[in-house]
């Protein structure tokens, strides 16, 4: 008994000592009747099971939370995703997002960007501005973070295959300003095996897509080390129709993937490992999500110690965003949309989540328009502010469905990681085709299963109402197309041709051998070389994908 | 009859093949030969494609915004290379507006999130099936009538007369949505009475009822294929309400004809074999 209480008691000193550095939002918490709410609950018997499985929060294997105080110290960042059109209108997206209390930034690219495709590249016809901004040179990247200091946001950029040309860009913007590339903070998401499997924005094949990878992780422990070299995304998977437990097992097996390529590329997995960040799907189910994410938490913290043997507490912590589900938003009745926002967004905060991602209600027909983007971030400063969910940490730890829950999901995920490892892992499953066909068959049984009407969609299947009118929706000006390519012509014309083509000839060489691309890329981008050029010179060395 | 051939297509640089994946799978299951070309098609591959298999319709999927530029590119195509009969339709992240302007410019049908395969797979048989000329346009006369829908005020009071004085047994009752009412299906010989009560002020019962008061309001005639029913009637000029059917209480697809074309009588189309009752 009374090791016991030492070690909860030790908990409580280590927490008291952080809150010298960093004080919670508030001296107490308490409820409208004046009931104090505590730090934390616990078991009346703190055995070594509970220490193993659950533990305290803030402490392996983290199953609570990767903080000791989690919210009641900080909110979660409230990330919203946006972009379209040119970088002119988006920056004005942003600023109106940061006006509006937002804490971060998220940046989504068009898809010629993320396909490494330049604006008048034939293969970008109709997809110019369309699902993100457009950024072809430098010139773009600028006018993007206008009036935005770099010190002052963190930015996360949802860019894969050409992500190491964007990060190029952003560290050449936060140069120009004159803010250290010390201080930037933010993510890029990095992680190409989700495009093989559920997102599509590939480029390469997967072994030179690794090692442009594996030379971010390597060049950014260096020279930038606060930002966020991965986001390993079970997201997409989620979005393409896998199940959760393949969501978790799929994102970690991916993750598995990237920690063996960097340690074979030299890296020390200490070095490296702190700057892995996850971002996972909120979906529906409200218990089996919470579930998830405290799985997710306890698997990483394992995988990491254990497989890896990694040593920094901070190597083992799984932090994650989270965009709520977009392919649950319905196109029939959109303002019950709201209402599934908010459910999943409460989830992901119940699990944990160190950012988030709320939709508009209008996604299943176009991109938010302002005012939709409003509500969503409306929808999570009220779970912030008004709810009080926030004021304790992990409220739902010790419930018997929950833990029960986190156990069987952490039990059926690790079948299949088992399975992934036998077969060579991810990379080679990825190859096989394994992972894509798993999803398929459990998007199949979603929509079989919603047509027998065993499950119910409200509006979409049950609880229709006849006659609906579609809301006012966003429409990118297709006019800023012209714009941006006579803008890409004149940057072609005005920058130093002669240096653009020898450092693209650099590239392509430093491609062939081993030397790290960052550093050739930075300074391509900093002549203006576009994006299109750039991951040009790398297809002639790489080749590309075919599915 | 051959079997139909599809081609499903991913225009553009769009990597959401979900839909595109279980679509193909749908209209396999649905006795169909599907073949998918995978992601990031120029509309010249995929008339290509479509023309080297031979098919005889190609879906098109985009969720990124490009359809306006990308469909009818691929009906430009068609037109170069002298393949116009071969149909296309398509689907995704679809503004209502984008349908109207899509479907003017030839693409054959624009289905939006939320329709089942089912309806897919139907609509691609029947249109298939009329451009071969395997189709006759004759089709044969309603079998029966289903039932005859009555606006009440109140399921409870109407229920109560059926059942009091005529022993009429109340089988199910099932609030449906769709047409804003609760309904009570009360069979009698090999047809029902369908009580219809409003749910809610915006329910077309509710203004019925208003308007005219209680009493009969709409006769369903059971048909065996209601999409091709409803085409044939499109094609003679009667204005329908519903073009495309959609689900109605039993589960099964039901589609209302407008009565301006009718002489009066708001009928509606049900059919009760596919989908199961």
């Amino acid at each position: 008994m009374e090791e016991e209480k030492s070690e909860l008691r030790k908990w409580q000193e280590s927490i008291e000592k952080e809150l010298i550095n960093r004080p919670e939002r508030e001296k107490t918490f308490h409820t409208s009747s004046n009931i104090t709410v505590n730090r934390s609950h616990f078991p009346s018997k703190i055995d070594s099971a509970y220490i193993n499985n659950i533990g305290f929060p803030g402490e392996f294997p983290y199953t609570r939370g990767i903080r000791g105080t989690m919210y009641r110290g900080k909110h979660w960042t409230m990330r919203q995703y946006a972009g379209f059109g040119s970088a002119k209108e988006t920056n004005k997206r942003f600023r109106y997002l940061l006006d509006q209390g937002q804490t971060g930034l998220s940046v989504a690219f068009d898809l010629p960007t993320q396909i490494g495709y330049d604006s008048d590249d034939p293969m970008a016809l109709g997809e110019v501005g369309k699902v993100g901004v457009a950024i072809d040179s430098l010139e773009d990247m600028e006018m993007l973070f206008d009036q935005i200091s770099l010190n002052q946001v963190s930015t996360s950029m949802t860019i894969n295959a050409p992500a190491a040309v964007l990060l190029a860009m952003y560290i050449a913007v936060a140069e120009k300003q004159g803010v250290p590339t010390e201080e930037i903070q933010g993510t890029i998401q990095n992680d190409i095996l989700k495009e093989y499997i559920a997102r599509g924005t590939y480029i390469y094949p997967p072994k030179a897509s690794m090692r442009l990878i594996t030379d971010i992780f390597a060049y950014c422990s260096e020279n930038v080390p606060a930002f966020n070299t991965i986001s390993i995304s079970g997201y997409h998977i989620r979005e393409a129709g896998s199940t959760a437990v393949q969501e978790l097992a799929f994102t970690l097996a991916n993750g598995i993937a990237y920690v063996e390529a960097a340690i074979a590329a030299g890296l020390d997995v200490d070095r490296f490992a702190p700057r892995l960040a996850f971002f996972f799907n909120g979906h529906n189910g409200f218990f089996e999500e919470i579930a998830k994410f405290r799985a997710a938490r306890r698997m990483w913290a394992n995988i990491m110690r254990n497989r890896f043997h990694a040593k920094k507490p901070k190597s083992w912590q799984l932090r994650f965003h989270t965009q709520v589900a977009g392919s649950t938003l319905t196109a029939q009745q959109p303002e019950n949309n709201v209402v599934r926002v908010a459910l999943q967004a409460l989830a992901a905060v119940l699990g944990g989540t160190q950012s988030l991602h709320t939709n508009g209600k209008d996604e299943a027909l176009s991109l938010p328009t302002e005012e939709s983007a409003r509500i969503a971030l409306r929808t999570q400063q009220i779970i912030a502010h008004e709810t009080g969910v926030s004021d304790t940490v992990d409220p739902l730890g010790g419930s018997y469905f929950i833990e029960a829950l986190t156990d069987d999901l952490e039990r059926e995920a690790q079948k299949y990681i088992k399975q992934i490892d036998e077969m060579g892992g991810a990379v080679a499953a990825v190859e096989k085709q394994y992972m894509q066909r798993e999803i398929h068959r459990a998007a199949y049984d979603t929509q079989k299963r919603l047509e027998n009407q065993e499950d119910i969609v409200v509006g979409v299947n049950k609880f229709q109402v006849g006659d609906e009118q579609q809301p006012d929706l966003m429409k990118v000006d297709e006019a800023f197309v012209e714009a941006q390519l006579k803008r890409l012509t004149a940057i072609r014309n005005r920058r130093n041709e002669k240096k653009v083509q020898e450092l693209l000839g650099q590239l392509r060489l430093a491609a062939r051998g081993t030397d790290n691309l960052m550093y050739v890329i930075i300074e391509a981008v900093k002549e203006y070389a576009t994006v299109g050029e750039i991951c040009h010179a790398l297809r002639d060395v790489f080749g590309e994908y075919q599915e | 009859m051959d079997k139909i051939r599809v081609l499903i297509a991913k225009p553009g640089l769009d990597g959401h093949d979900r839909g595109a994946l279980v679509i193909s799978q749908a209209l396999r299951d649905a006795g169909m030969e599907v073949i998918y070309t995978g992601l990031r098609q120029s509309p010249k591959q995929i008339v290509k494609a479509a023309i080297q298999e031979d098919v005889d319709v190609i879906g098109l999927s985009s969720l990124s915004g490009a359809h306006n530029v990308l469909f009818p590119e691929v009906l430009n195509v068609l037109k170069e290379n002298e393949a116009e009969d071969i149909l296309v339709f398509g689907g995704g992240v679809i503004p209502l507006e984008d349908v109207k302007t899509l479907e003017k410019k030839g693409i054959l049908k624009i289905f939006t999130p939320g329709t089942s395969t089912k309806v897919v797979a139907t609509f691609i048989e029947q249109a298939v099936r009329k451009h071969r000329g395997e189709y006759t346009g004759k089709i044969d006369p309603p079998k029966k009538i289903d039932h005859i829908g009555i606006a009440v005020h109140s399921l409870e009071e109407s229920t109560a007369f059926y059942e009091n004085h005529f022993q009429l047994k109340v089988q199910e009752i099932i609030e449906v949505p769709e047409q804003g009412v609760k309904v009570a299906f009360l069979p009698i010989g090999n047809m029902k009475l369908e009580l219809l009560e409003p749910l809610g002020n915006n329910s077309p019962i509710h203004k019925f009822l208003n308007k005219r008061g209680e009493g009969v309001h709409h006769i369903a005639l059971a048909v065996d294929n209601i999409q091709e029913r409803l085409d044939q009637l499109k094609a003679q000029g009667v204005s329908l309400i519903d073009e495309v059917p959609k689900q109605g209480a039993a589960g099964y697809p039901i589609a209302f004809l407008n009565p301006k074309s009718t002489h009066g009588a708001l009928l509606e189309l049900c059919e009760t074999k596919k989908g199961g009752e």
